[in-house]
Parts: structure tokens; sequence; C-alpha cells
């Protein structure tokens, strides 16, 4: 390199133009700031009534939604005296882990929009923030059945029974899987998930009020290791509640297979909320056909995922045939109906909704893409229904099985208590703050987002 | 009845697929050129130079409303909305992509159980013709017929590649990659007209008209 003879060097120093740098942006003064949120706040579309709702407009939904819930969970506890406690408490798990599942992946979205600096996201991101602040509702919830397999000797979690010796896996998986190391695992959960969704909806109610611009960064930052964190605590929920329900049953794909769901559920929920806002006559200007757009390529995306996830999962353990393993799918295809669960899950969960949300006419239109996204709900609480349900009445307890036909009310009134009482806090959670960050640096991005393809 | 999404723009003509095709292949005779230069070469196309982003959104919005098909907009950057002032129609390619991915899954599926019709193996104990194994074949044949539809339909709708396009013997053209805005509109259009584009273009508000000529 040296012994290339530079052009520049042969030439006149004086007869090369330097060309003006333009000095480097400097960062916005206080006064620059103030006049750009001064700009934001007389946009057409953050008009005091767009972007809120009215006092108690909530009232009457939340209301409703309490009622059903409190109802629903009543029916489940008698049936639980009067019928089978195990059959009560799966129903109410279903309901409790598509819950946690849309909780717990609002609030990892939160952070990858943070850590991204999705601009496109900001006007929609209050309701993903709004979803993700139900983790401590969840967590209580959850608590309650911790309670119920701790003093009940292991009620579904079947390991925690102190009376089954003598299992050589079980012996093996002891160090993990005992009662005194699963409370301290849920209490770190609940540490980790309560904390960082208070500390992330709290920093943004903050910037609403303040106008902070540093709270961004600091938010961003939160979200670097909160992403690591979340990752961990909810793969290892995963195992504990939902892989551990079959102790003999592994599967290193578990924990992505459980954030599969949960993104998928919590992008479709969040579609719900922003299209009913839409419907009231709210986020007119603010959340657009362009961010449903986009919302929907999310639900489609992590359609596939979960499938691919899913597909993988069953293929590896279908080809390997280990029977530990095996086990868990033959208790999920066979007897009871779970075989045609399968195949709806197959078809339902992926090949339908594949094809329609494929074209771009359902993802922009609003009421089209709001009865998709509840669609895959209904569907994320038929996956947890697949999961949960057939667990009930495996092994020794298989002669107890009643039938469908003798315990849908049952299971209908567990899922339905769950969701609704989750529901309850969601509504309220929506009425309580503005439903747009109002005064995020990353606003004027999502009110002029466009797809330009 | 709802309207139906245009994807599918005007069908070339056998004339316009030979003469596009006699760009790549010099057996194939150049279709006679309809105007041509002072110097006796056929006209490429008159350029239009501008400096400013707005005013080249609102050129290339008169030449669409001015009915032109064959132009274009060259910018050092990609300008958000060029599309629209363009009245660009949205791209076949996805339905040439859903059609790619439809016939690798049927050609897939198709091959896997003719070949397994006759001739049984049993492998591992698993049932014959179990849909399973035949799941990951036909994803990746689904797969990579759709990637080298959309790769290579991507390239033959844009024209590429090519070796060289006349635009490049103008001289001033190539302050394309720095900090000018062009509007070609090219002589094969069926609306040009060597004197109503070029006041087309001065009106839009051009900083410099050129002709641009091209190869023999």
């Amino acid at each position: 390199m040296s012994q290339a003879p530079s052009q520049a060097a042969t030439q006149d120093p004086t007869t090369i133009p330097i060309p003006e740098r333009p000095t480097p942006r400097a960062v916005l003064t206080e006064a620059q700031w103030q006049a750009r949120l001064d700009k934001l706040a007389a946009h057409p579309a953050m008009r005091h009534d767009n972007v809120h709702l009215p006092e108690g407009a909530t009232n009457k939904l939340s209301g409703l939604l309490l009622i059903i819930g409190a109802a629903a969970l009543v029916v489940t506890i008698l049936g639980a005296f009067t019928f089978n406690a195990r059959h009560a408490l799966a129903a109410f798990e279903v309901g409790l882990f598509t819950c946690i599942a849309m909780s717990v992946g609002a609030q990892f979205l939160v952070m990858i929009f943070h850590s991204l600096n999705a601009g496109w996201t900001t006007t929609s991101r209050r309701q993903f923030e709004n979803v993700a602040s139900l983790l401590p509702v969840c967590w209580v919830m959850a608590l309650g059945v911790v309670l119920i397999e701790i003093l009940g000797g292991g009620v579904l979690l079947t390991w925690l029974d102190k009376g089954l010796t003598g299992d050589h896996l079980l012996e093996l998986k002891s160090p993990y899987l005992n009662a005194g190391f699963f409370v301290v695992r849920f209490l770190i959960y609940g540490l980790v998930w309560l904390g960082l969704s208070q500390l992330m909806f709290r920093l943004s109610r903050k910037q609403d009020e303040t106008g902070q611009r540093g709270l961004t960064r600091v938010m961003r930052f939160n979200s670097g290791w909160g992403l690591l964190v979340m990752t961990l605590t909810t793969a290892f929920f995963a195992f504990d509640f939902l892989m551990a329900l079959d102790f003999r049953f592994f599967s290193t794909m578990w924990g992505v297979y459980f954030f599969a769901s949960s993104t998928l559920a919590s992008v479709s929920v969040v579609v719900l909320i922003l299209a009913v806002l839409r419907g009231t006559g709210r986020l007119t200007g603010a959340v657009t056909e362009e961010h449903f757009h986009d919302l929907g390529k999310l639900i489609l995306t992590f359609t596939v995922f979960w499938s691919y996830i899913a597909f993988s999962q069953y293929f590896l353990i279908w080809y390997a045939n280990i029977p530990e393993e095996t086990a868990w799918y033959v208790y999920r295809t066979g007897e009871g109906g779970y075989k045609a669960l399968f195949i709806i899950l197959a078809f339902g969960h992926f090949v339908a909704p594949f094809c329609i949300l494929l074209f771009r006419k359902v993802k922009r239109t609003t009421g089209l893409l709001a009865f998709m996204a509840a669609y895959m709900i209904a569907i994320t609480v038929a996956d947890m229904i697949w999961i949960v349900r057939p667990m009930v009445y495996a092994g020794a307890h298989a002669a107890e099985n009643p039938g469908l036909d003798a315990t849908w009310w049952l299971d209908a009134a567990g899922i339905i208590g769950a969701l609704s009482i989750w529901g309850f806090f969601l509504v309220r959670a929506v009425g309580a703050s503005p439903l747009v960050p109002l005064k995020d640096p990353t606003l004027h991005e999502a009110l002029a987002h466009k797809n330009y393809v | 009845m709802p309207e139906l999404p245009k994807i599918f723009g005007k069908i070339p003509s056998v004339s316009e697929l030979l003469a596009s095709a006699s760009d790549y292949m010099p057996f194939i005779p150049k279709p006679a050129p309809k105007y041509v230069s002072e110097s006796g070469k056929p006209v490429h196309g008159i350029t239009a130079e501008f400096s400013k982003t707005p005013v080249v959104v609102r050129a290339a919005e008169k030449v669409r409303d001015a009915g032109y098909t064959r132009w274009d907009v060259m910018t050092p950057f990609p300008i958000h909305g060029m599309e629209t002032s363009m009245g660009i129609k949205r791209t076949i390619l996805p339905a040439l992509a859903a059609g790619a991915a439809l016939t690798g899954v049927a050609g897939a599926l198709a091959m896997q159980l003719y070949m397994n019709n006759d001739f049984e193996m049993v492998v591992q104990g698993k049932p014959f013709l179990s849909w399973e194994p035949l799941t990951p074949i036909t994803f990746e044949i689904g797969i990579l017929l759709t990637a080298f539809t959309c790769v290579f339909g991507m390239m033959a709708l844009n024209g590429l590649p090519r070796f060289h396009h006349p635009l490049f013997n103008s001289e001033r053209f190539l302050s394309v990659s720095d900090n000018r805005f062009f509007v070609c509109i090219e002589a094969s259009d069926p609306k040009f007209d060597p004197v109503r584009t070029r006041e087309l273009l001065e009106s839009a508000g051009a900083d410099r008209i050129e002709l641009v000529e091209d190869e023999n």
C-alpha cells in the first residue's frame, strides 16, 4: 500500500477543493424539543378526545366481564368440589395459560419494539403495554394454581405427590422437580415479571406526563437485559407448568413453542383492542390501515413460526420414538377426540390462517383482521386445551373419564372464568391511560407510517 | 361486485418481446428506430434533470397524468411515495410466487407418493406413506421454487441482468448517483413526440433537457 503513489500527493494541494462538511447536527436543545412536542400536540390525530377514552367509558364492559368471570369461576369451584377437582383445575389452567401467554408476549414485543427503535409501533405500543401490565394479575392467578398444587400434594403436577416413589426418571429429575425449588422458581418469575412489566409501563406513563425524552433511552436500556431474563423465565415457566404436567416428557423446544403461542396471541389481542377503539371513533389517523397491515404481518409471521416449531418438535419425537417422549403425543393423538383436535390444530392453526392472512386485503381491512385476531386467540385456547386437558384422564385416571358430553360445562366455565377476569383488568387498564404514548420522541414516525409496497 | 386488484399489467405484444430480446441476442434484428438523431443514431429518449426532490415528484405526477407509459425516474436515493406519483401498478410477482409455491408443493407430494407407491420399505418400523416424512421435502421444494421464482421473476420483470443501458451514453446522467434526479421518457412510448414531450418536461421545471442516443 505504501508503494502505490498517491494521486493526491502529486497534485498541488491548493487545487483540490475541500468540500465543506456540514456541522454535525447537535442534540436538540430543550426549547427545540418543546417546540417539537407542541407541534406533535397540534397534530390532528392527537386531539384530546381522539387519544383518550371518556371517563368511565369502560365501566359497562369491565363490569360485564367481571360478572361473567365471577359466575364462571363459581361454577368452576362448584365443579371442583362436586365433580372432579383435577378437571376443574385443568379447565382453569387452559384459560390462565392463554392469558399468561398474551401478557408475556406483549411484554416481549414492547421490549423488542424499544430495542429495535421501531418507530411505526409507537401509536399501538400503549395497548401492548396495557396487555403486558396485567402480568401481576396473571401471576396472582398462577399463585392460586401453585397453592392448590402444593397443598393438594400434586393435583395435575403429579410429581409433587410425595407418595410417588420408585420412578427412576423422577428420581433423576428430582433435583429440579421438587416442591421447594418449584416455589423458589415461581417467586423468581413473579419478581421478574412484576418488576419488568411495571417498570416499562410506569416509565412510559411518566413520559406521557413529563415529556422527558431521555426516558426512551432508559426504556431501551432496560429492554436489553429485560429480553434476556424474560426469555429465561418464560421458557422455565413453560417447562414447570406445561411440560411438567407429564414429568417423564421433555422437549428442549418447549420454551420456544410457548413463546410462539404467546407472541401470536398478544399481537392478536392488541389488534382486537385497536379495532374496537377504532370502532368507537378513537385513534383516527393514529392507528390506520397501514398499522393494521403491519400487525397483520406479525400475526402471519407468528402463525408460520408456531407451525414450524410445533411440527419440528413433533417430527423429531416421532422419528426418534423414545418411549417417554412419544407417550406425550400418544395421549394427544389418541382416545377422547384428541386426534381430531390434533388435525384441527394442524389445519386451523396453520393452513387456514396462513392462506387467509397471505392476502393484503385481509390485513388492510380492520374488520377482517379483527375477526382473524379473535380466531387466532380462540385457536390458541384450543392449543392449550390440547396440551393440558389430556393429562386429566391420563394413565391411572383413565377410568374416571365421564366423556366430553358430561363435562363440557366445566371446561367452558374454567376457560371463560380465567379469560373474563383477565379481560376485566385489561378493559380497565385500557380506560385508565391515554391510548397512545403522548410525548414519545418517535411518535411522528408512527403518525406518518406507510407501507411503500 | 368489488373491483379486483389490478395486479396484471398490460400483456406485452410479440414485437415488444422481440425488441427486448434483441438487447441480449444479436441474431434477433432490432426494430427500426422511430426517431433518429442528427448524427443518425436511434433516439433512446429525452431526459430532464432536476436538483430538488419535491420538483421531481411533481414532474413525475405531471408525466403520469399526461399518459406516458414507457418512462422512468432515476434518483440517488429512494423517494417514498414515488410509486404513487409515477402511477406504478402493483407487481404481478406475488401471484407468480403463489403459483410457484403451489406447483412446488403439488410436485413434491406427487413425486414422493409415486416413488413410495410401488416400493414399500420398512424404515424404523414406521407406517408406509405416513405424512410426517413427506412434510419437510414438500416444504423445502415449495420454498425452493418460490424463492427462485421471486428472485429470477423479479430480475426478469425488471429486465435484468443487462450489459449496458443507453442512458449511460449521457455524461450528465452519471451524476444520478450523486445529487441529481432524472426523468427519462423513452422514444418507444406511443405518446412520445419530440416537441411536445420536451415542452412537458420544461414546464415541469427541469433544470436541463437532453436527448439521449442509443447505440446502433
